[in-house]
């Protein structure tokens, strides 16, 4: 079956700068925004924008991503053309087969994937961006200019740029220059790490690359720059609008309390719908005493507590006295009564004893951070977990 | 393979719910946020492994159409068994159902077709999370023909009822008694499949048209055997605006909700794209239940909101219940008001109702 354009997500990493949170779940399939996972982001950008056959690279803690994606139904990405596929790294006739060593050796084991729709362009994506983006318009566009590779770049201040890869633009309005991370940065256009090519010119690229002993095999490092150096025409997409790597606590914590400003992403479109697998639950309550100021719930949950500039996944339970504010709590947390959650993100099934402390205002100092416990991890009643702090499954945390 | 059959009766518009079924019948109103009444007898059969369910349906089934879709959401799109839609068929319509066996002898081919060897019959319009799991095991204990099932606790209100001997079958079939005596129907059967088929046999030739007065009755006379169980949890009928308003307002009080919605036994219903609801900066609520797609800038007391409400800044309403995407304006004040799906409240709108008679806004109104 001849498709125009598919799309592999890059899902496999396992987002290590956010530690506890990812110790048992690949990034993609981490709670977002109350209702969402991050993966839901790409899978419904994909759908929305009529790219009906995704592959998905797995790797790292793929179990509950699998679970998570199953028929791509929830997306309806399930149609008889099309579909989500996952693709965890395999074993061939007489190799021994290995682990995906990087973004470009992840597709380029999975070529035979790709050949399989003979597809005239693939869309790379990655598994950990928040933002709504119509792939069909940066199609449109890379098909115009003729281009071999396009690259979605979004405008940061020219303080911000030194942490992204950069790309500087000559006059014929193509990429003449790639920099990662540079210390003095020419151009404030970041690349978003999304990128639409003309398969027959990567497909050469993935395999020259995998010939190269000194290649990390990565998208950046080394397909973009190998390309720039061959002369390859690659387009700069300007992407305008909201958009965040949720890669750090701190990115993942700003960016949920982004969705408490719906000026800045508007979930809400009807036209755009991002679409998640939800769970099968009630209505949430909001109890007699309970106070919900500035903050997202979702169905499922009991509200007894004040809940106040927080983001509530569903099946949260918030007792009675107990007060949360400024945080993100995963599905099936409970905050017991009495107990204070500030300034922290608590992974899926953490559970706060009654009058337990967790996280700490920002005390104006360099060494404050977002205190992170869980998943699953038990604080016990009256136990204070400081800002910063970093709780893992399994540790005992002491009263 | 489930030896079980569900056949749903959702043909039936309570003339008493007024403007709430105008545009639908009882089966696809909308309850407790983000559910529709049939989703409470679909979830009952599928939490209990029965994956092949008939809907009886007769007129102004577009909503329920609508709703049901391939019944994937209840897990009822099957390779073998599934949803069957089952619309009445022209030459055995004389008007409106008079009762249930008139109904079952209108799709009687399909009856027959059943492969399965019980049948579950079941109103589409009652509101509780039956353990029918339970209560099947108790039926093949038995080896009775039919188990009813029936309200545990006191009897109250005008019910059918049966009179029990000491081993809890039914020895009577009352229709009309003093308070406290015998139990209480809820409607509910399970039927083995060749009694019912001598039931519709006798009721088709006799020209009769109930399943209970008419059917049961001859079916006990005859020596049949019929069995009870008790269901001991929330169960309301629906069939007036006060019924609905209080069935609903019960869904604020967590033992109600408890016991429709156990953790073991989901209530499915079919899904929409809703974000998680957003509170404003200036959002008091209190005592609700809200549904997912919210945006609440206002104050709310009391009240059940459905997926997608907009309460805006300033509004106030309290023991209202809200239907899906309508919107309110700033300022406006709503007590005791029912708004049904996609109504438009303008700023600065007063409307009370009271417990009794609580004022019902049609579907896609604009005040």
């Amino acid at each position: 079956m001849k498709k125009h354009c598919i799309a592999m997500l890059l899902a496999g990493g396992q987002g290590s700068r956010l530690y506890a949170l990812t110790a048992k779940v690949a990034k993609p399939s981490l709670p977002f925004g109350g209702k969402y996972r991050i993966i839901d982001f790409p899978l419904s950008n994909c759908a929305n924008s009529g790219i009906d056959t995704v592959g998905v690279l797995t790797q790292y803690q793929p179990l509950l991503l699998n679970r998570y994606i199953g028929s791509g139904q929830a997306w309806d990405l399930d149609s008889i053309d099309g579909g989500v596929y996952i693709l965890p790294p395999y074993q061939s006739a007489g190799e021994r087969g290995s682990w995906f060593s990087g973004t470009a050796n992840a597709i380029y084991q999975n070529m035979d994937f790709i050949e399989m729709y003979d597809p005239d362009c693939v869309l790379i994506l990655s598994g950990d961006h928040v933002y709504k983006m119509d792939y069909d318009k940066m199609l449109r566009a890379h098909e115009q200019a003729g281009a071999a590779c396009t690259i979605s770049v979004i405008q940061v201040s020219m303080d911000e740029a030194k942490r992204f890869g950069i790309m500087n633009v000559g006059p014929d309005g193509f990429i003449n220059e790639f920099e990662e991370k540079p210390a003095h940065p020419k151009s404030d256009l970041a690349s978003m790490g999304i990128y639409i090519f003309d398969w027959k010119v990567l497909r050469r690229y993935l395999i020259e690359d995998e010939a190269d002993p000194n290649s990390d095999k990565d998208f950046g490092k080394n397909i973009i720059p190998k390309m720039l150096a061959a002369g390859e025409k690659l387009l700069p997409y300007r992407f305008e609008g909201y958009w965040r790597d949720v890669g750090t606590i701190v990115s993942l914590w700003d960016a949920n309390m982004d969705m408490l400003s719906p000026t800045l992403i508007n979930l809400y479109d009807p036209k755009w719908p991002i679409r998640a697998k939800s769970p099968i639950r009630p209505p949430h309550s909001i109890g007699r005493q309970a106070e919900v100021v500035h903050s997202i719930i979702t169905e499922g949950c009991t509200i007894e507590g004040h809940v106040e500039n927080s983001v509530l996944s569903n099946s949260v339970t918030v007792g009675a006295g107990a007060r949360v504010l400024y945080s993100i709590l995963h599905p099936g947390v409970v905050v017991e009564p009495g107990a204070v959650v500030e300034y922290a993100i608590l992974g899926e099934g953490t559970v706060v004893g009654a009058g337990a402390h967790v996280g700490a205002q920002p005390d104006g100092t360099d060494d404050w951070c977002v205190a992170t416990v869980g998943p699953d991890v038990a604080v016990p009643a009256g136990a204070t977990v400081p800002a910063g702090a970093m709780i893992y499954d399994g540790a005992e945390v002491h009263a | 393979m489930s030896k079980v059959h569900g056949i749903v009766y959702a043909y039936h518009s309570s003339p008493r719910l007024g403007d709430l079924t105008r545009y639908r019948t009882n089966a696809s109103l909308p309850f407790c946020g983000r559910y529709r009444l049939i989703d409470f007898a679909l979830s009952s059969l599928s939490n209990a492994g029965v994956h092949s369910v008939g809907i009886i349906m007769q007129r102004d089934y577009q909503s329920l159409l609508d709703h049901l879709g391939s019944g994937k959401a209840w897990d009822l799109s099957r390779r073998s068994g599934g949803l069957h839609l089952l619309p009445p068929f022209g030459v055995n319509t004389r008007g409106d159902y008079t009762g249930t066996a008139e109904a079952l002898n209108a799709v009687i081919s399909y009856v027959r077709s059943i492969p399965e060897s019980e049948i579950v019959l079941m109103p589409a319009d009652i509101v509780c999370n039956l353990d029918l799991a339970a209560a099947i095991a108790q039926h093949d204990a038995s080896g009775c023909g039919i188990t009813a099932i029936c309200r545990g606790g006191a009897v109250t209100g005008e019910h059918h009822r049966y009179l029990t001997d000491a081993h809890g079958r039914v020895t009577k079939l009352i229709t009309s008694a003093a308070a406290g005596t015998g139990v209480a129907s809820m409607e509910i059967y399970i039927v083995n499949k060749d009694v019912l088929l001598d039931i519709l046999d006798f009721c088709a030739q006799e020209n009769r048209f109930h399943f209970h007065r008419d059917g049961l009755f001859q079916y006990l006379g005859r020596g049949g055997t019929m069995d009870v169980f008790l269901h001991t949890g929330y169960a309301v009928r629906v069939d007036a605006v006060a019924d609905y308003f209080a069935a609903s307002m019960d869904m604020l009080e967590p033992a109600a909700r408890a016991s429709l919605f156990p953790a073991d036994r989901p209530v499915r219903t079919k899904e929409r794209a809703d974000v998680s609801t957003y509170y404003g900066e200036h959002a008091h609520v209190e005592n609700c239940l809200v549904a997912d797609g919210c945006f609440i800038e206002g104050t709310v007391t009391d009240c059940i909101l459905f997926r997608g409400v907009r309460v805006a800044r300033g509004a106030h309403l309290s023991r209202c219940i809200v239907m899906q995407d309508t919107c309110i304006a700033a300022d406006a004040i709503l007590q005791y008001v029912i708004a049904d799906k996609n109504v438009r409240i303008g700023p600065a709108v007063t409307l009370t109702g009271c417990e009794a008679l609580p004022i019902v806004i049609p579907k896609g109104s604009e005040l």
